[in-house]
């Protein structure tokens, strides 16, 4: 589940943040990072124009780190063009499994 | 970035690969024959160096950071031990094939043994700087040890044909040394990985690693066992109980794996993953010949020795072979993907690391080994030299294919779109 830390005034901005961040795809899983619980909080800070997203990867060291974090930098730089995103990698609470949604559970399953 | 080493190892590998089908479809008349001949032995140690350890080297130097949550230790001792391990595998198979035991192949297997101590010196100082221990860790520290110990008794070996210090008979060496080597490093190695990565692939829940531990003393008993009952007695009725010991502690692993997939998230498995995952079905046919090989050498039979060289082309040309060319396509695309696609990720379309897999030579390499195995088989059972030609060209087939796979993907150019909305 993600947590919004923005003003009610920009909660629009929160719904297209998720589709953006859904675009994210894990190389390996094929599901987005949305899905996979990989998000765990959207600041928007609408003074500095700038938007923080706090996530986490499904293991430490992954290859693919760097790619998946710049990923979710660009796309966001992308779609909110006049603001600056910054992206912080956080071990805690730890991923799992359990973190995956019904949706990212039924795209790997396959249904 | 690591990528260039390992992308140096893995078409290095695919090269030794393309080497060992012509020298296979170059020697079809020496696979009825004993297993110590120059041919054999030189198939042998392109196919457990120049193929399975050259990957493996490199695809640790990739997997290691994820498998062991830490950095690798120096990418300069990788450079380094590669520098000597071409050469030496070189030198060594040409001396093989030729039958040189002088000079060049002391040469060689120095070169070798060089190649490993720099490479688990690597890996030693990457373990140090772990704070966290793990099952898959002691796996991968074993199995390093037991590759030391393979090349430090296969190097003794080779400077035994001329200076005959060593006591007993070679033949009882050869066998401590495939043996070290087949269950020792490949083994040890492979269950250390793969017990890591196929939950990984899977997305399995399973994390129980008790059958894991067991998997790893019952093997590690078996073969302590066969190395000292085997220098001091050979071959005799006590290594059925070491094959059962060994046998026990693989069926632990292989219910491990099992289990992994029976609690997957994951539904789809690809043709990589599904070639990875039979290549333990082969693993497992290659032990039963082993208690048939024990039989029939105790009776003095010959037939012993051409089982023994079944057992071998099992592990070496099917299990290992396989479970490469599976888990090559599991692992190179996103090497080509990150050169390609790491920054651009986000901003434009890009497409997936599997994405870069070419399917049709993916299925003419897997249906040519398909070929290649059943041909093998027949051809071995029925001692039929047509059946023995066809898995020789179908060998051959595969490795082409699998080295034009990999050309074609080092050759990757990067594809983008633009998104048209969001």
């Amino acid at each position: 589940m993600i947590i919004f830390n923005s003003p009610k005034s920009l909660a629009g901005m929160n719904v297209m943040a998720v589709e953006a961040l859904k675009t994210v795809i894990d190389p390996e899983l094929h599901v987005n990072i949305v899905d996979l619980g990989l998000v765990y909080e959207i600041k928007v800070d609408d003074v500095n124009t700038a938007i923080v997203i706090e996530m986490t990867l499904s293991s430490r060291n992954c290859p693919m780190s760097e790619s998946i974090l710049s990923a979710v930098k660009n796309c966001m730089e992308r779609t909110f063009p006049e603001y600056t995103t910054q992206v912080n990698l956080v071990w805690d609470p730890e991923w799992g499994y359990e973190s995956i949604s019904e949706a990212g559970i039924k795209k790997l399953r396959g249904l | 970035m690591s990528t260039k080493v390992v992308s140096a190892h893995y078409l290095i590998a695919g090269l030794f690969f393309v080497a060992l089908a012509i020298m296979f479809l170059f020697s079809i008349e020496a696979w009825a024959g004993h297993y110590f001949q120059p041919k054999i032995l030189a198939l042998t140690h392109t196919a457990a160096l120049g193929w399975g350890t050259m990957i493996i080297f490199g695809a640790l130097y990739q997997l290691l950071p994820v498998i062991l949550e830490t950095k690798l230790y120096s990418l300069k001792l990788a450079w380094s031990s590669l520098a000597f391990f071409v050469p030496g595998i070189v030198l060594l198979v040409y001396s093989f094939w030729v039958f040189d035991p002088g000079l060049y192949m002391q040469m060689a297997s120095l070169l070798v043994l060089t190649a490993v101590v720099l490479f688990n010196l690597n890996v030693f100082l990457t373990v140090k700087y772990k704070k966290q221990e793990s099952i898959f860790q002691e796996f991968i520290i074993t199995a390093c040890l037991w590759l030391t110990l393979t090349v430090l008794l296969g190097t003794l070996m080779v400077f035994n044909f001329q200076y005959l210090f060593l006591q007993k008979d070679h033949l009882q060496f050869l066998r401590l040394h495939a043996h070290m080597g087949i269950a020792g490093w490949f083994l040890m190695l492979i269950i250390g990985v793969s017990a890591k990565l196929v939950p990984m692939f899977l997305v399995s829940k399973y994390e129980k690693k008790q059958l894991l531990s067991l998997s790893y003393y019952f093997i590690n008993a078996a073969l302590l066992l066969f190395m000292v009952d085997g220098y001091l007695n050979g071959i005799n009725y006590k290594t059925y109980f070491m094959v059962v010991l060994g046998g026990i502690g693989i069926c632990f692993y292989l219910i491990y794996i099992f289990r992994c997939f029976k609690s997957r998230i994951r539904r789809d498995v690809d043709l990589p993953m599904l070639k990875s995952l039979f290549s333990f079905v082969l693993l497992a046919v290659a032990l039963l010949v082993l208690p048939f090989i024990l039989y029939y050498h105790i009776k003095n039979d010959s037939f012993s020795v051409n089982l023994s060289t079944l057992y071998g082309s099992l592990v070496f040309i099917g299990w290992i072979s396989l479970l490469i060319l599976g888990q090559t396509f599991k692992t190179l695309p996103f090497i080509i993907w990150i050169k390609h696609y790491e920054k651009l990720t986000g901003k434009v379309k890009t497409p997936l690391p599997a994405d870069l897999i070419n399917t049709s030579l993916l299925w003419v390499q897997t249906i040519a080994f398909l070929l290649f195995l059943l041909s093998f088989l027949a051809g071995f059972f029925l001692n039929s030299f047509t059946l023995k030609a066809i898995s020789a060209y179908s060998l051959l087939v595969t490795a082409f294919s699998y080295f034009s796979h990999l050309i074609l993907l080092f050759l990757h150019k990067t594809k983008t779109e633009d998104y048209d909305h969001i």
